[in-house]
């Protein structure tokens, strides 16, 4: 069963009472949640999804947020995004985690299926068994639950191992198999297999920034994916260690990305805070009802997008783009602003 | 920290120059002054060696002086770098006349210290003008490393320079040329050790971790360290002496506060970062501080002083990380220009940046318990509603725990001679005692 099924008025019916009870249990639960609801004075009732107090997602990186006690935490993600960066800890009890993956599961099978498909990694294997995971490798290994037969494109170093590549065609090119890869690895190395991938699914991830520096955008890497390798059931997701298992997933005629029946996105003016209209590009806020055991059902992004319609694509509700990441406030300041420039 | 001006706050854009990474086995960097090019650090300092015959308070420097403010107070300069003209202002012959006045007198001679190297912050642009000019009076060889992220002012106050030097009397031009340089390198441990092996003084500003990496350097044995670390500041405000005020004065003050506040987007180590309200009645203090709010939240708006919406997010992590430690107790906002944080206690005045334009308050029975929250890092303490002898006696009760500076609300910017508790024209200088 398909979990793109909710038009946005169903979805903002079934989502408010949801995020509600998840902003009262996480104010009951958790200190320093409750600590800023009081400081903003956020008190319900709260009338409209947009209306629930949003959290800005770094406070994952500087602060301990979870609403069950430390023994009942199963889990402990980290993901530090960009290196050099401390990273978000997320804390799942056994519940959230068992559903995050069932979720998941259930957001990609719209694309793939019911059951798992023959898996080409466009990575090399060594991501996957780094000790210290970068996001790129816990990416990886989150995905090959949804395949078999793993197959990785690039070797240790990097490289095109195009030989394996022919044997995993040999064996599953000819019926529905999944490539996943994130996006500027995938434009980087399919395109010149010059192998007939058409009855491929991709699955890519990771943002556009290198492929922008590029002056190359989604439609031109779907236009030539499909042109070089025939591929045309080509997948964006966006995504976030801090709401795991929820992804956005790019719709069947690449149109923008869409939201599972648990989630939605609020793109907000950052001068206003208000949600923005369609078409007018702010602050992406993402709302979940996954996150149980920690304050990240209502978070706002770093990152920018745009709504581009609603209940007027493939599948229903908000269709949207991301447009890229805020850069990191600076200031002008005397303090050590000046450290690694001298000596 | 330094500048305080009109006019709407003015952001970097130019860089100095484009700087190629300095070879660090050659060890070479970009003249910027007196002339462009590209020097081996090791001439550079054979250059300096011997030039010389400057003396404390030379006439040639204090004519170079005079003339490069007259040309930073220009109509055309001034409205487009406001804090130009505060360096101008400061570098007045009356002005400039003072300060060897400051440091005249006494049994002993004073003479310069010889070659000095300041490594100024990155991005308070003005700074390395202030540090080079009083050294330079003290009849210094001055060699100022002017970081290659510095910025359109750091350009401006070059290219005045250089215009001074060319228009000025060839005898000037020739003792300054001499002994003056303002180079440019990237990170460079080759070029930095060799300048702080050939200093007499090394002055360091610009953040613990600036002041650490170049410690790493040695200097020569006699030689000494000048260093401005990470500070921090905050404003203490008698709140029956505010709610007292005529609306003129507190519009006044509001404005005040903006500029030394806003200037350096809060980041200066002397713009306030905590409001303490002295008060023995708890709904005074918070009237007062509400009040002060709005004035403020005015006072930002006529100035036009507007934040990004990175800067607006980092304010939204920065307060609700506050919150969230319990520090807070409410969070409030006037735009994204302007948060005000009321905190459980004084004692959780924060020191670090919370972004720029975010307040913390906090309520104060009296004046002197500041000497229980006082920290060695708190640089500035600017003041409204108090009395000389009741700042004086605070100075007594801190003694030296912490403060360096009590000025009033809008002067947090103004540069001194003494700054951190440093008599700077003093450090440039040496004494040789002679007794007849």
């Amino acid at each position: 069963m398909s979990v793109f099924t909710l038009t946005e008025a169903e979805r903002e019916a079934a989502l408010l009472p949801r995020l509600v009870a998840l902003t009262e249990r996480h104010r009951r639960s958790c200190p320093p949640y409750h600590g800023i609801l009081e400081a903003i004075g956020s008190a319900g009732p709260y009338a409209r999804v947009a209306d629930l107090p949003w959290l800005p997602v770094r406070l994952f990186k500087t602060h301990e947020l979870r609403s069950v006690p430390e023994e009942q935490v199963f889990r402990v993600l980290t993901s530090s995004g960009t290196t050099g960066q401390t990273p978000s800890r997320v804390y799942l009890d056994r519940e959230a985690a068992a559903t995050q993956p069932r979720m998941l599961a259930a957001t990609l099978r719209v694309v793939l299926g019911e059951r798992r498909l023959p898996m080409l990694i466009v990575d090399s294997r060594s991501v996957t068994r780094d000790p210290t995971l970068s996001a790129r490798g816990a990416g990886v290994l989150g995905m090959m639950h949804f395949g078999r037969d793993h197959t990785f494109a690039l070797d240790e170093h990097g490289r095109l191992e195009g030989v394996s590549v022919e044997r995993f065609l040999a064996r599953h090119g000819g019926e529905p198999f999944l490539i996943f890869g994130f996006t500027f690895m995938t434009w980087l190395h399919l395109r010149g297999l010059g192998l007939d991938l058409s009855h491929g699914v991709l699955i890519h991830s990771g943002g556009w920034k290198k492929l922008a520096e590029q002056a190359v955008d989604n439609a031109e890497y779907r236009r030539r994916l499909g042109e070089e390798c025939g591929l045309t059931r080509v997948h964006d997701f966006y995504g976030m260690v801090e709401q795991i298992g929820t992804i956005f997933l790019e719709g069947p005629d690449g149109d923008g990305l869409y939201c599972p029946d648990f989630a939605n996105v609020v793109i907000r003016d950052p001068e206003t805070w208000e949600e923005a209209p369609p078409g007018v590009p702010g602050l992406i806020e993402v709302v979940s009802t996954l996150p149980t055991s920690y304050p990240g059902h209502v978070l706002l992004t770093e990152d920018l997008g745009v709504v581009h319609g609603v209940d007027d694509g493939a599948w229903p509700g908000k269709r949207f783009s991301v447009l890229g990441r805020l850069p990191r406030a600076e200031a002008r300041g005397c303090s050590d602003t000046f450290g690694q420039a001298v000596a | 920290m330094t500048g305080l001006g009109g006019g709407p706050p003015v952001r970097g854009g130019g860089r100095v120059r484009s700087a190629v990474a300095a070879d660090p086995a050659e060890g070479t960097l970009d003249l910027v002054f007196p002339a462009g090019g590209r020097v081996p650090v090791t001439r550079l300092l054979g250059e300096v060696a011997g030039a010389g015959g400057l003396g404390v308070g030379d006439e040639r420097v204090r004519d170079f002086l005079g003339a490069f403010g007259r040309r930073l107070l220009s109509p055309a300069l001034a409205r487009r770098h406001p804090e130009l003209a505060s360096l101008g202002f400061f570098l007045r012959p009356g002005e400039l006349a003072r300060v060897l006045d400051g440091v005249r007198g006494g049994q002993s001679v004073r003479v310069p210290r010889g070659l000095v190297f300041h490594i100024p912050p990155a991005n308070v642009d003005t700074v390395f003008a202030y540090s080079w000019a009083l050294s330079a009076l003290m009849g210094n060889r001055n060699v100022v490393r002017l970081s290659p992220r510095a910025g359109a002012v750091a350009s401006a106050i070059v290219r005045a320079l250089r215009e001074t030097l060319d228009a000025c009397d060839p005898e000037v031009a020739g003792a300054v040329a001499a002994t003056q340089r303002i180079v440019s390198y990237d990170r460079s441990d080759t070029v930095t050790a060799a300048l702080s092996a050939a200093c007499d003084l090394r002055v360091v500003w610009g953040g613990d971790r600036t002041v650490r990496e170049v410690r790493r350097h040695p200097l020569a044995p006699h030689a000494r360290d000048l260093a401005f670390p990470d500070r921090s500041s905050f404003t203490v405000v008698l709140a029956p002496a505010w709610l007292a005020a005529p609306p003129a004065t507190r519009e006044a003050v509001a404005d005040g506060f903006a500029n030394d506040s806003y200037w350096f987007d809060q980041a200066a180590c002397s713009s306030p970062r905590t409001v303490f309200w002295v008060g023995s009645r708890a709904a005074d203090c918070d009237a007062a501080r509400d009040d002060f709010t709005s004035c403020l939240a005015l006072a930002v708006s006529r100035r036009g002083w507007t934040v990004d919406a990175a800067m607006a997010v980092e304010k939204r992590v920065a307060t609700y990380g506050l919150a969230a430690d319990g520090a807070a107790r409410s969070v409030g906002f006037h735009g994204n220009a302007l948060a005000s944080v009321v905190l459980a206690g004084a004692e959780a005045a924060p020191r670090r940046w919370l972004g720029a334009g975010t307040f913390a308050h906090a309520r104060l029975g009296s004046l002197a318990e500041l000497a229980g929250l006082v920290e060695r890092k708190d640089q500035t303490m600017t003041h409204f509603g108090f009395s000389r002898g009741e700042l004086e006696e605070l100075a007594g009760v801190l003694a030296g725990r912490g403060v360096d500076r009590m000025v009033p609300i809008g002067s947090a910017l103004s540069f001194h001679r003494v700054w951190d508790g440093v008599d700077l024209p003093a450090e440039f200088t040496r004494l040789v005692t002679v007794l007849p």
